[in-house]
């Protein structure tokens, strides 16, 4: 027989397997769905997020605040010193009116902070862009520092900290999600295999009987790890459906808010969506080589 | 065709269920193989089929070796031998015609050709017509007869028949058996393992009989009912 009949064969006997015990097939299939969904999830959250930190990356800024009673117009020092490295590339200048401004169209639902007072409520900053890539460490740090030592300065915010510190969060929240996934496709492939195994064992008299009628271990073994294929497949392309139903459901939800409005907003890259269904099908096959390893049927 | 050389097969419990037994089946031979329930003889046809190897001696079977075959090459000595048993055991999920081609099938043949294969074959037995059905709705005797056509499927040189009409009547047994007798008439070499000792008698063939994992007597039937009488007493009741 050519290799492509016999996979033909084998496709088709596992398919009637699949049917003929769905109770078991579902089990196998739900727990292999059920590792890769979380896994997926992860992956889904993960990308989403980076994304998210990367923008936040390049537009990642130093604010100068002056001191409340500062005038913009004495300021020239700090305006020449924010300026000088290579690696500015704008400075603006924020008047503490429009501070105020800026922080009412922002959060309109706590507008009533920033209104009523006598003097202006936030200070007048300098919004110093720059490009990450050409900034050197320590003469950053340095020139950090020196604008925080003038008089008129009252603090320098640089965001990249937290956005580092964001990045090691999300890593190591991927890094536990990815694990935790790994734990139950570990237990699905022992699924599987047991699963294969209750066949194998359900059908033994007639895999005797083909036996001496001449059939050869590859064919006898041949359905049973096409069975796996199948199981981890299905279970692979739940995992991604259920995935995509729960981001569109999700989508509208995200729009609404803040947080996730900038966030949820893309669904697996296609590559993603191929290793997930084919990581399933991979667990599928090595639960099936599991079950059938050295004289199992 | 076949030829056991002192075989001896002696079970890890310690049961001898063959001791040291020789004979020799010439191609295109009839042969009856009898003796009381334990006497060896589905030990003997499991030897045949290499589903187990004997503790000591040579087996030759269609001219390989049984003893030092390979485990890769034991499918191919089957496919050389049709094999029929007591209980049919035909898989009850497939249809008569996909269990009478599962080994044209997995050879390879083309559909056409396991079609044109099949219902020959099937026909050859009387059930052509039952293609399509499921093996428990037919008869027993008709079950049977599937099982012969399965085993016919593949034109073996050698045909071998543990018990295969103990769960039939004596009507459907002389179906069976003159189906044998065609199978025979065509060249194939046949052995069947039979209780049925007027059917012996009365078919004149020769006979193996063991006992107790002996070979007590190869020859041509006897004439008498009485001469069989002494060894097989003890099998009354079948096994
Ligand atoms: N797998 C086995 N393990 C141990 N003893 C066995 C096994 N198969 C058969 N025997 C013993 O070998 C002897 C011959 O059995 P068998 O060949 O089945 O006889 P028969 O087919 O003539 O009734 C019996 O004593 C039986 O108990
Ligand atoms: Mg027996």
């Amino acid at each position: 027989m050519t290799l492509g009949k016999a996979l033909y064969y084998f496709a088709r006997e596992a398919l009637l397997n699949l049917f003929r015990s769905w109770k078991t097939s579902l089990l196998a299939v739900t727990t292999i769905a059920v590792s890769l969904f979380i896994g997926g999830f992860f992956l889904m959250l993960a990308a989403n997020a980076s994304r998210l930190i990367e923008d936040w990356k390049s537009e990642a800024m130093v604010v100068v605040y002056f001191a409340p009673t500062t005038d913009l117009n004495e300021v020239d020092a700090a305006r020449s010193l924010a300026g000088s490295p290579a690696w500015v590339e704008g400075v603006d200048e924020v008047t503490a009116p429009q501070a105020r401004e800026r922080f009412r169209a922002s959060f309109p639902s706590v507008a009533t902070l920033v209104e009523g007072w006598e003097e202006e409520p936030l200070p007048a900053s300098l919004e110093v862009s720059f490009d990450p890539l050409l900034v050197e460490d320590h003469a950053f740090e340095a020139w950090l520092g020196e604008l925080e030592e003038l008089p008129e300065v009252e603090l320098v915010d640089d965001d990249r900290d937290w956005v580092d510190q964001l990045e090691l969060a999300l890593q190591l929240v991927l890094g536990l999600g990815l694990a935790l996934g790994a734990v139950l496709l570990g237990a699905a492939i022992l699924t599987i295999a047991s699963v294969i195994r209750l066949t194998a064992i359900l059908y033994q008299d007639e895999i005797d009987v083909m036996r001496l009628v001449g059939a050869t271990e590859f064919y006898l073994r041949g359905p049973f790890y096409v069975e796996g294929l199948w199981q981890g497949l299905l279970g692979g392309l739940v995992a991604l459906g259920a995935l995509f139903g729960g981001f569109v459901a999700v989508q509208p939800m995200a729009e609404g808010s803040l947080l996730l409005g900038t966030m949820g907003t893309t669904f697996l890259a296609w590559p993603q969506q191929v290793l997930l269904v084919g990581v399933g099908a991979v667990a599928g096959l090595l639960g099936a080589i599991f079950s059938l390893r050295r004289e199992a049927i | 065709m076949i030829s056991f050389f002192d075989v001896t097969k002696r079970f890890p419990g310690g049961q001898v269920a063959l001791d040291r037994v020789s004979f020799e089946i010439g191609a295109g031979e009839f042969v009856f193989l009898t003796g009381p329930s334990g006497a060896g003889k589905t030990t003997l046809l499991s030897l045949i089929l290499r589903q187990d190897l004997p503790t000591h001696g040579r087996i030759l079977v269609n001219g390989r070796n049984v003893v030092s075959l390979p485990r890769t090459k034991i499918p191919f000595l089957r496919r050389s031998i049709g094999v029929v048993f007591q209980d049919f055991r035909l898989i009850p999920r497939k249809t008569v015609f996909e269990n009478v081609t599962y080994l044209p099938r997995i050879l390879g043949l083309g559909s056409e050709k396991q079609r044109t294969l099949g219902y020959e074959t099937l026909r050859r037995v009387g059930l052509a017509h039952k293609a399509n059905a499921f093996p428990l709705e037919l008869s027993g005797g008709e079950q049977q007869r599937v099982a012969i056509a399965r085993a016919l499927v593949n034109d073996p040189a050698i045909l071998v028949a543990d018990e295969p009409t103990g769960n039939l009547d004596e009507d459907l047994s002389d179906e069976i058996f003159e189906l044998f007798r065609e199978i025979h008439l065509r060249g194939t070499t046949v052995i069947v393992a039979t209780h049925d000792r007027d059917r012996i008698r009365r078919a004149g063939q020769r006979v193996l009989v063991l006992h107790g994992g002996r070979l007590v007597r190869d020859g041509d039937a006897p004439v008498e009912n009485s001469e069989l009488e002494p060894v097989l007493s003890r099998g009354e009741n079948g096994g």
